[in-house]
Formats: structure tokens, C-alpha cells, sequence
């Protein structure tokens, strides 16, 4: 008797839980299709087309998604080049520099910036931020890069104050405590004695740092790096506040432009007919698949990092 | 049974007058915990030292204040001296990276760095001497010949440290060692995870090595000080029971705590 009830038992729990498991499959595959089909009328009469035209017109009913991809693209690596070095900096002071005692409550305070909703900061942005920059940082910037050859196209054009470049610094803000934390969490997990090893032959921090920890986990470093990555590219509600949603394509990093969450988020209670929608959609769809990339790339240097190991 | 303050460390002969090394009234703090107490010896030069006693005694405390590793950790205090050329090195306006330099460590398990094994013995060179690529070419095979390793890396020089067996890497960390010309190495448990014949080459190894350097080590294996230490310390929960020659400790140890340990009556 007893037996049977503990099969019973068994096999309720396994079922349960396969049941749980199939859940997340099918729900991420309904998600795609649902997506694709409904995102089908715009791929479909715009082809590939739709990812090479820049012009987002709605009172002709053609859409193209490149400037949405353009500036979601710019916006997120921009985010990524400025949070990256602080993230290092932060792990590096957090792991080498600070007493033991303060690292705890540092690291409390940069997973609390992770919990400020991103309304927030995007209010934050374009109220403080923005107006701030107007003034000070892009005229700065237009006055002594703006008549440079190259670097001059990127730094040119009236301050808006909102626009890619805006967009980049709150998204780099954002994403900073989720990269500083994989960051520290990472020179953490550098053997001990590999460190002292390493402070045994005379060297300093910054030198045990460079040189010992930061190859020791460089892979598993890129591998968050694309994990945020993943993050910048989907942010919504900070970006719609700052970007200045125009649908062009500017050389200028001051000039407004938009991302596809933004356009998604602007657009889509507004979009009257049927081809705007499904190209709204489509953009959605865009997005998850860039989103994924991120992630399976950001897998394969994680797995990658794990066989080059020693056990 | 009780601890004797006063270690037994009377009738030493010394092997070579000169003393390397030398622990005055080394008391050591995790905190507010006593790891040691008032150790006081001598680390003679051109021999092997080698501190033993059971888990927890101390031991490896005591080699990790002579190199002032313990620094990474501000919790961590020693009190006493330690006395090298006339320098006192647990004073705080020491020099740590150049002291450093003159003692090199190895550890318990082998810590190749992320890089091929010719960079992990120029890594440290880079450190204290710029020289010209041949010149380090030479010094890197210097390095890994006095340590035994040359003939078993030297067509694979640029394949990464972690490639090598256990034993190999542990070598190549005393060849990193070697390189930048310490006058002391200390090592703690260096065979403690290897298997017995690459702890045998270890252990011949170092009984080379004395010739040019002084060597201090840690282990809990009796038959591996027996075999290789010219001095042997008896270290028990924290205090230093018996130091002095190892064929006299070992055949004739005077404190009961030392001959119980010896034939493994506890530890």
C-alpha cells in the first residue's frame, strides 16, 4: 500500500513539474508566432524592405524600420561603452581596494538603483537631465569636437537636449547596477589563491587586477556585457522620455531620434490603420529577436568561458 | 597536558651560522582570536625549515607573516618581529612589494596565472627589470630549468599554464618564484594536492634549490620533513613547542606533546 501511494505521489510531483517546464516552451513559442503573425502584413508588403527603408510615414501608410533599429542599436551601445569601464572600476574598487566591511553596503546601494522604476528615470531625464545638458554638455561638446573632421558629423547640429545621445547616458545609468553587479560577483569568483599568488611576486592591486583577474574571467565578462546589452536594447519608458522620437537617421549623437520600444510605445494607441499597427508589431518582433541574439551570444562566451577552465 | 610557554629549542646546531630569517616574540590576530603566541626562531640560511602540527596549530600563519600576505586582510595583526637583514618587516613603513620580491611564496594548490607558461614566469620579471626580448628568453628558461620543468615545456612554451598536470603547474609556480631572485621561499603544503611521484620531484627539487636559496615550509606530512628539513618547529595550538635540528627532533624529540605528535598519537 504504502508503495503505491509513494508512485502516486511520484508521479504527481512529475507531472506537475514537467507541466510547469512545458509552460515557459509553449508560451515562448505561442509569444513568436503570435508575434510574427500578427507583425505578417507588414513583412509581407513591405518585404525586406521594411528593414532597410528609413521613412516611417503614416499618412502615406509606409513604414520602414531602420531608423527605429538604427537609433535602438546606437542608443544601447552608447549605454554599454559608458557603463562598461564604470562597472570594472566599481568591481575593482569593490574587490581590491574597499575594506570588507563597506563592500555589503555598497553593493546594497547599486542593486537600490536597480529598483527605481524606469518611469522614474526617464521623468528624471527629461525634467533634469535633458535641460541640464542643453546648457552645458552638447554646447561643450559642439564647440570643441563639432569642427573636427569626423568626429565632428557625431557632435554637430542645435543642442536639443533630448536625442540619442541623452538616451545613452540614462540607459547607461540604467543598466549600470545590473552590469556592476555580474561585475563584482565575477572578480569574486577569481580563486583566492590565484590573487595572492599574484600579491606573493610583488604585485600591486591595480596589477593583480589588470593583469590576473580581469583574463581570469574576460569571457564571463563580454558574456554580461551582451546580457545588458540585451537589457539596453529593450528599455522603454526612459528612453520614450529622452530619444526625441523622430524617425530619421542622423549622424549627429545630439540630433532626436527613437528606438523601437519608443516608437512601439508612442505609436501604438494612436495607430489608426491596420498597416500601422502590424508595423508596430513588426518592430516588436524585431526587437525580441535582437534581444535573443544578445542572450545566445551572451550563452555561448558564458559556456565558452566554463570548458577553457581548469576543474 | 598542558603547553609550555617556553619552546624547547636548546642544543641547536647549527648548520650554517648564518641565520635568514629570524621570529622574535611573533604574536598573530585574526581579530581578536590568538593564532599564535610569543613564537620565537630562526629560518637558517641554506636550509630547509619546516614547521609542523596539526590542522589549526598555526603553521601556515606563521609562513604567511613572513611575507606579510596577511595584509590583503585588515582584520588580520601581527605583533613581535621579524627580523630580515636588520630590517624589521612587520613595521609599517616597510616596503611590501620590494619585500616581496626577496621572498617568494608558493602555495597549496598550483595557481598557473590566465596566460601561456613562458608569460607566467616573464609576468613576474616584467615586474622588477626591463629587459630585451633574448635576455628574457634567457631568464625564462633559467627559471624553468631550475625547476626542474625545461625539458617537459620547452617545445610548448605558449600553451597556457592551466595544460600542464598538476605537478607541472605547481613547478612552474616555483619557477615563477625562482625568476624574479628571492633570497627565501616559503611554501605552504606546496604537495599537499599533488599524487606521490610528482610530490617526490617536489621534494627532490628542493633539496637543490637549497643550495641557493633558504627554504621555509609548511606541511602536515611528518615523513616529507623527515625526508627533506635540515631544522623542524612543532607548532601546537598557536604556541611553538619544539624547534631544533630534524634528525634530533625526530629521533630524540624532549617534549612529550612533540613524540606523542611524531608517532601520531594525535593530529
Amino acid at each position: 500500500m504504502t508503495q503505491r501511494t509513494q508512485s502516486l505521489t511520484n508521479w504527481t510531483v512529475r507531472g506537475l513539474t514537467a507541466l510547469s517546464g512545458l509552460c515557459v516552451v509553449v508560451f515562448t513559442i505561442a509569444f513568436a508566432i503570435l508575434l510574427g503573425y500578427a507583425a505578417w502584413p507588414a513583412f509581407s508588403s513591405f518585404g525586406l524592405h521594411f528593414l532597410t527603408n528609413e521613412a516611417w510615414n503614416p499618412v502615406t501608410d509606409t513604414f520602414g524600420a531602420l531608423s527605429s533599429i538604427y537609433g535602438t542599436i546606437i542608443s544601447a551601445a552608447i549605454a554599454l561603452v559608458l557603463s562598461f569601464p564604470v562597472s570594472i572600476g566599481i568591481g575593482f574598487c569593490l574587490s581590491e581596494i574597499m575594506p570588507r566591511r563597506l563592500v555589503l553596503p555598497i553593493r546594497s546601494l547599486i542593486e537600490l538603483l536597480a529598483g527605481i522604476p524606469s518611469l522614474v528615470y526617464g521623468l528624471w531625464g527629461m525634467y533634469v537631465l535633458a535641460p541640464c545638458f542643453q546648457t552645458t554638455l552638447q554646447p561643450f561638446l559642439i564647440k570643441h569636437l563639432g569642427h573636427f573632421a569626423f568626429i565632428g558629423q557625431i557632435f554637430s547640429g542645435p543642442p536639443y537636449g533630448v536625442g540619442l545621445l541623452t538616451a545613452g547616458i540614462v540607459l547607461a545609468i540604467m543598466i549600470l547596477p545590473f552590469l556592476t553587479a555580474i561585475v563584482v560577483d565575477l572578480f569574486q569568483s577569481v580563486p583566492r589563491l590565484m590573487k595572492e599568488s599574484a600579491y606573493a611576486l610583488g604585485m600591486t592591486p591595480w596589477e593583480v587586477t589588470r593583469s590576473i583577474s580581469l583574463p581570469y574571467i574576460k569571457q564571463e565578462i563580454f558574456s554580461g556585457a551582451f546580457l545588458a546589452l540585451g537589457r539596453a536594447l529593450g528599455e522603454t519608458m526612459a528612453v520614450t522620455f529622452v530619444v526625441g522620437n523622430a524617425h530619421r537617421i542622423s549622424t549627429s549623437l545630439l540630433a532626436p531620434a527613437t528606438t523601437i520600444s519608443a516608437s512601439i510605445a508612442n505609436e501604438f494607441n494612436e495607430a489608426t490603420s491596420d498597416m500601422h499597427t502590424s508595423s508596430l508589431i513588426a518592430l516588436g518582433f524585431i526587437l525580441l529577436v535582437s534581444t535573443f541574439l544578445a542572450l545566445v551570444i551572451s550563452k555561448c562566451m558564458a559556456a565558452r568561458a566554463v570548458k577553457g577552465r581548469p576543474a | 597536558m598542558t603547553i609550555s610557554s617556553i619552546a624547547l629549542t636548546d642544543n641547536i646546531r647549527p648548520l650554517t651560522e648564518e641565520t635568514a630569517l629570524s621570529v622574535r616574540h611573533l604574536s598573530f590576530y585574526y581579530g581578536h582570536k590568538e593564532a599564535l603566541s610569543d613564537i620565537t626562531l630562526n629560518i637558517h640560511r641554506n636550509c630547509i625549515t619546516a614547521i609542523m602540527g596539526p590542522s589549526g596549530c598555526g603553521k601556515s600563519t606563521l609562513l604567511r607573516a613572513m611575507n606579510r600576505i596577511y595584509d590583503l586582510n585588515p582584520t588580520h595583526r601581527a605583533s613581535g618581529e621579524i627580523m630580515i637583514d636588520g630590517t624589521n618587516i612587520l613595521s609599517p613603513g616597510i616596503d611590501i612589494l620590494s619585500l616581496r620580491k626577496k621572498i617568494g611564496m608558493v602555495f597549496q594548490k598550483p595557481t598557473p596565472f590566465p596566460m601561456s607558461i613562458y608569460d607566467n614566469i616573464a609576468f613576474g620579471i616584467k615586474l622588477y627589470e626591463k629587459l630585451s626580448r633574448a635576455e628574457m628568453a634567457v631568464r625564462v628558461e633559467q627559471a624553468l630549468r631550475a625547476a626542474a620543468l625545461w625539458d617537459e615545456v620547452k617545445d610548448n612554451l605558449n600553451a597556457s599554464g592551466n595544460s600542464l598536470s598538476g605537478g607541472q603547474q605547481q613547478r612552474l609556480c616555483i619557477a615563477r618564484t625562482l625568476a624574479i631572485k628571492p633570497d627565501i621561499i616559503l611554501m605552504d603544503e606546496p604537495t599537499s594536492a599533488l599524487d606521490p611521484i610528482a610530490t617526490q620531484k617536489i621534494e627532490e627539487l628542493m633539496v637543490t634549490l637549497k643550495e641557493d636559496y633558504t627554504i621555509a615550509i609548511v606541511t602536515h606530512n611528518l615523513q616529507q620533513a623527515a625526508r627533506i628539513s635540515d631544522y623542524a618547529a612543532f607548532l601546537y595550538m598557536g604556541h611553538l613547542i619544539e624547534f631544533r635540528d630534524t634528525p634530533t627532533l625526530f629521533s630524540k624529540p624532549k617534549h612529550p606533546q612533540t613524540a606523542d605528535y611524531l608517532h601520531g598519537r594525535f593530529g
